[in-house]
């Protein structure tokens, strides 16, 4: 078809009667055909039926139609099933334009004749557009067939098994020397008293070996270039200060460390010690030692002791090298996944609880170093030790209590941290294990016992002989300065009875919620991810798309997204993964047709396209006028989503989005402006 | 107070260096009580530089204007630096220019020329009436004394000076490579008491205004061609494809270009006053660009042409921005 | 023939979320005054204010942009930009002596159908109270 005047096919819908009933559709007809451009007008009940497309199929292919208008229900409806119908026809998609004459004319107005009058500007305006139409490109990138995962915990450690199962290449990268992450600082978890570390560790040492999978422990993403299909990062691989493939593991330095013992060590919530060179627990993959250059006497003051670094002394295998460097890293992959996880909620941040300075008020995660076998006490719920660890007592009144940080707008968390009620169910149970006789009371909000076996896991612990008292603390202190005495009062109401109380008590268990990380603006700034008002990574839709961002070939995982249990991790993490590997295995993404484009000669690069795009997806390059360099606004397709912020802001006009082009509005604004 | 000898020594020095292309500044006009810019392209011809009352031109509109030739075959363009001379309110120009990118800051070298304010030509006349000769105009205390055919007459300043001096806020350039002269006292504070006055009327009174106004305007664009700000490759009001506005010098065509112009000018303009001071017509076109500038900085705290890493009004947003009148 | 004045609206919903709250408002067979006519925009982000001026040009006796709730665009930040224009662009309309009712905004989000039904029934009312928009109309010569 080169002749480019535009031949207009309008077609009139009755929808049964709902179009029919309100709209004098003949009438429409009529005037649809003293239209400019205008060579076909028809109306039938039914359009979007199979008799209804191939009317514009054959008008098509006999009349020589090239714009096709569908005056019908919303476009939100039927556009995608018109797009097809003339791509069947031969004809470019995007020569389409549909008019909304049922859910925005004659289901809402009552008045015939108003609606009549409303439905011919509407399809006149839709006429006035489809004139001003271009056919668009749907083109399609490459997929590399590889994934980057961000964190390893449960929820990083799971995606990338995921993906590596089904063939393709996996890198993991993972900021603290050993993968796990939070899960493998429980002790038992909730509802089938599972021991974390015996879940996790298989599926820990599978990372570390599987064959398609690159560990990168020890090390950041930097930096993240690229889009869906093609991205590119940069991955700072710090220096251990060990060699990686000299090191057997075998702890000889640690022991030997002028250091040791003498360091909170961070696995342990800064309750059981390390020294500089550490493995951060036993069952750490990889068994590799690590030496902290902020910590270590060698590395921040260059000396240590007088016959030098006893660590490099003891070992056997000539492993510790004080020369090491970081080193940079640069790989291609297809998709990315985050999994960073969460941090709890500080619980200096609510001073009344006194946790501060009182070794028996301890968050829920200092608990499950405290009664794990692996942990500082060996699996004692010890307080009260020494400095070298010895002495110490067994708590006989214990106190947990809910929502610590969460559903609280004065700490700004109004979240359900979603965990805690389960976690200090378990707690308390655990307590009640390890002491029989134990007066153990749970100051609650309320229950939240959703989940499969939690119910009856909360049933079980209350039959345990664990109090639930309902009431929210107002304070929680140390009732006398004598160091001897460890009673710790904690100031409560009984809401259900109206008692006010203070009850004594040795240990209390703060139930502190999850936040997002510390460095989540990193990593936001790193992808363009958004946060939702929690603080948690944004998804795309939280119904329908809660693993995918707004970003495509950008996938969440795991409590990064929101507070969630290990579950919920796991079954998310394998949603990501899935998601991923629809893009992998596919090997093709298609991108969308309706984007930005600049027409360059009329661009005076000032820039102000490029800070208002959400996606990132304008640059500003180089181009050569007539032998002057001059910088002008590139659009990247594969990031352009069509919003067509770019346009408004732009003064010149230079920057369109195709199919809602300011020349392809005004002609709109021209008939619909227009009093009838 | 600008030494003339100092100020023409350091134009010389500056024109002298191979680094510079060409040096913007005043001369003496033709006629009246306005100076004329001049575009130097040697270091023999500063003598024709002058500063006094009568340099009222925004310089900084020449850095943006200026066209760029094709480039002859096998010669390179020429990109060595451009100088100008700013007074206080004209640097913000450059400035706003360099937050747009519109060129390099290490393109341009900056004489900076505290000011102390300039005539307005419609004052002037009005006191003198028109001149067929340039007009001499020297400062003494905060009187000007004006030399026409020969005699020498003091006028107030505050009678002749332009509006915008009278409450100007930034007499010392906020940008500049070389200071011509010492830095002098911020004479005015600026509380927007015209945008006030205006904002009393009704909307009728307000339209009909307007309408009076925009009946005079000839669509000439004087006002775009010399605004510092206007730049754009392809300017919105004059583009074919698509047409936001007609040729006809309607009513209706006339308020939406002025609609448009101030639109685009919002966050942006930074009060020179040259487009009304050209307008042939005589249109207060201020009054719309002083309410725009008091709105933006009452609710987004922000004024354009002060600090070059600033980000553009529009492109950029606050979550708390103000959202009054949204339903 | 003296019948009342029935004010012309030129609307711009956003795709994602007011264009969705609008077909909401029609399936739920929500009644509204036939006035006005809408544009279908991607973002509210989209809309340049000098379409507004351009619809009263054209002869709309009043305009109304429509998007996410801000926080909620589906294009992350596009009805944030869309908001600051608007306020700015109100401003200057009103030194025009454009009578302020004309110029209007909302948020709607997807499921606000009875909500869309209000905004048009208000935005009707205001362009109605300020009459028939004269002032820089384009006036039709017809030969």
């Amino acid at each position: 078809m080169n002749d480019s005047r535009p031949k207009i096919g309008v077609y009139v819908c009755h929808c049964g009667i709902n179009i029919g009933s309100v709209v004098d559709v003949p009438a429409v007809i009529e005037y649809v055909k003293t239209l400019p451009g205008v060579e076909i007008a028809r109306e039938y009940t039914y359009m979007c039926s199979d008799p209804g497309q191939n009317l514009v199929k054959d008008d098509i292919r006999n009349e020589g139609l090239n714009r096709v208008i569908v005056a019908s229900c919303s476009p939100r409806m039927h556009e995608p099933t018109f797009r097809k119908t003339l791509k069947e026809a031969g004809l470019n998609p995007y020569f389409l334009e549909m008019a909304n004459i049922r859910e925005q004319d004659s289901w809402v107005h009552e008045d015939h004749a108003a609606a009549t009058k409303k439905a011919k500007q509407l399809v006149e305006a839709a006429v006035a557009k489809a004139s001003v139409l271009e056919a668009l490109e749907e083109k399609e990138v490459d997929v590399i067939p590889s994934c980057l995962v961000i964190g390893a915990g449960i929820a990083g450690i799971q995606s990338a098994l995921d993906i590596a199962d089904a063939g393709y290449k996996v890198y993991v990268v993972e900021k603290t020397p050993s993968v796990g992450g939070h899960m493998s600082q429980l002790d038992k978890t909730f509802p089938t008293l599972d021991c974390s570390a015996c879940i996790l560790t298989p599926k820990m040492v599978d990372v570390a070996n599987h064959p398609n999978i690159e560990l990168m422990t020890y090390s950041q993403v930097e930096e993240v270039t690229g889009f869906v299909g093609n991205f590119k990062a940069k991955i700072r691989k710090r220096a251990r200060y060990v060699d990686f493939d000299k090191c057997t593991g075998c702890g000889i330095c640690a022991e030997n460390c002028r250091l040791a013992g003498k360091i909170p060590s961070e696995f342990d919530e800064n309750i059981g010690k390390r020294g500089a060179v550490y493995l951060p627990f036993p069952q750490a993959v990889p068994a590799k030692y690590t030496i902290d250059p902020e910590r270590c006497l060698q590395l921040s003051k260059g000396k240590c002791g007088k016959e030098g670094p006893a660590c490099a002394e003891a070992c056997t295998a000539g492993a510790i090298n004080f020369e090491q460097e970081d080193e940079i890293v640069e790989i291609d992959c297809g998709t990315i996944i985050v999994a960073t996880g969460y941090d709890v909620f500080d619980a200096s941040r609510k001073p009344e609880y006194g946790w501060t300075g009182n070794d028996n008020i301890i968050t829920g995660l200092e608990f499950e170093r405290l009664v794990s076998a692996s942990g500082p006490t060996g699996g004692k719920p010890l307080l009260g030790r020494d400095k070298k660890g010895e002495g110490g007592y067994l708590p006989k009144k214990v106190a947990f209590i809910h929502c610590v940080g969460s559903r609280d707008e004065s700490v700004g968390n109004e979240y359900c941290s979603r965990v805690c009620c389960m976690y200090l169910a378990k707690q308390a149970h655990l307590i009640r294990d390890k002491l029989p006789e134990a007066e153990i009371t749970v100051f609650y909000m309320d229950v939240r016992a959703f989940g499969k076996g939690f119910e009856e896991f909360y049933d079980r612990v209350r039959r345990e002989g664990v109090q639930y008292v309902r009431g929210n603390p107002s304070e929680i202190y140390k009732k006398s300065p004598d160091p001897e005495d460890h009673t710790v009062v904690v100031k409560v109401e009984d809401t259900l009875t109206a008692t006010p109380m203070d009850y004594e008590c040795d240990l209390v268990v703060l139930g502190v919620g999850l936040e997002p990380r510390k460095d989540v603006r990193e990593i936001i700034d790193l992808f363009k991810l958004s946060q939702s008002t929690d603080g948690f990574f944004l998804e795309a839709h939280p119904k329908l798309r809660p693993v995918d961002t707004a970003s495509d070939g950008i996938f969440l995982a795991g409590c990064c997204q929101g507070p969630k249990d290990i579950p919920d991790t796991v079954a998310q993490a394998k949603g990501a993964a899935s998601s991923a590997l629809i893009l992998i295995a596919s090997g093709r993404v298609k991108v969308e047709a309706q984007v930005s484009f600049v027409t360059s000669s009329e661009c005076r690069g000032c820039g102000f396209c490029v800070e208002v795009c959400p996606f990132g997806a304008i640059e500003l390059v180089d181009e050569n006028r007539m032998g002057n360099i001059v910088q002008v606004a590139l659009v990247n397709e594969a990031l352009c989503k069509g919003c067509g912020s770019c346009a408004a802001a732009c003064l010149s006009g230079a920057i369109q989005p195709r199919s809602f082009k300011d020349e392809q509005i005004l002609p709109q604004i021209a008939v619909l402006g227009v009093r009838t | 107070m600008v030494d003339q000898n100092k100020m023409r020594d350091k134009a010389r020095e500056v024109l002298e260096g191979d680094d510079v292309r060409r040096l913007i500044g005043w001369k003496r006009g033709t006629y009246g009580f306005e100076a004329a810019p001049s575009v130097l392209k040697d270091a023999s011809e500063v003598d024709r530089l002058i500063w006094d009352p009568t340099c009222v031109g925004n310089l900084a509109g020449f850095l943006t204007l200026e066209e760029k030739r094709p480039v002859p075959r096998g010669s390179e363009p020429d990109t060595r630096k451009v100088a100008v001379m700013v007074k206080g309110c004209d640097s913000r120009a450059v400035v706003q220019q360099l937050v747009e990118k519109a060129y390099d800051r290490d393109k341009v070298v900056v004489l900076g020329i505290p000011c102390t304010g300039v005539i307005d030509r419609r004052k002037a006349e009005a006191m003198f009436g028109e001149q067929s000769e340039p007009v001499e105009v020297s400062e003494k205390g905060d009187k000007l004394v004006v030399n026409i055919g020969g005699e020498s007459k003091e006028v107030d300043k505050k009678d002749i000076l332009a509006d915008k001096c009278l409450r100007c806020r930034f007499p010392n350039p906020v940008v500049s490579d070389f200071m011509l002269g010492e830095e002098v006292p911020v004479a005015g504070t600026d509380e927007f008491a015209d945008v006030a006055e205006f904002e009393k009327m009704t909307p009728e009174e307000k339209w009909k205004f307007w309408e009076e106004q925009y009946s005079k305007c000839i669509r000439c664009y004087s006002c775009r061609n010399v605004c510092p700000m206007c730049y754009c490759v392809e300017c919105v009001a004059t583009k074919l494809r698509p047409q936001w506005t007609r040729r006809s010098t309607d009513i209706s065509e006339n308020t939406a270009y002025h609609i448009q112009r101030a639109w685009h000018l919002s966050g942006r303009c930074i009060e020179c006053g040259e487009c009304q001071r050209v307008c042939p017509v005589d249109i207060p076109i201020m009054t719309l660009n002083r309410r725009m500038t008091r709105d933006v900085k009452e609710m987004f705290d922000y004024e354009p042409g002060l600090d070059v890493e600033a980000e553009p009004l529009l492109s950029c947003f606050n979550p708390q921005d103000p959202e009054d009148y949204i339903m | 023939m003296s019948e009342e004045f029935e004010p012309n609206i030129v609307a711009f919903l956003c795709n994602w979320c007011s264009y969705a709250g609008a077909d909401l408002a029609g399936t739920s067979r929500m009644h509204y005054l036939p006035n006005i006519k809408i544009i279908r925009v991607m973002c509210s982000g989209r809309v340049n204010p000098l379409f507004l001026v351009n619809a009263l040009q054209q002869g709309a006796d009043g305009v109304l942009i429509s998007g996410c709730h801000p926080g909620d665009c589906h294009y992350l930040e596009g009805n944030f930009f869309a908001r600051r224009r608007f306020m700015l662009a109100k401003k200057l309309l009103e030194q025009i002596g454009v009578d302020p009712g004309r110029v209007n905004m909302s948020w709607v989000s997807a499921s606000e159908g009875a909500k869309f039904k209000d905004v048009i029934d208000e935005t009707v009312a205001k362009a109605k109270a300020a009459g028939p928009m004269e002032q820089f109309r384009r006036r039709q010569i017809n030969w």
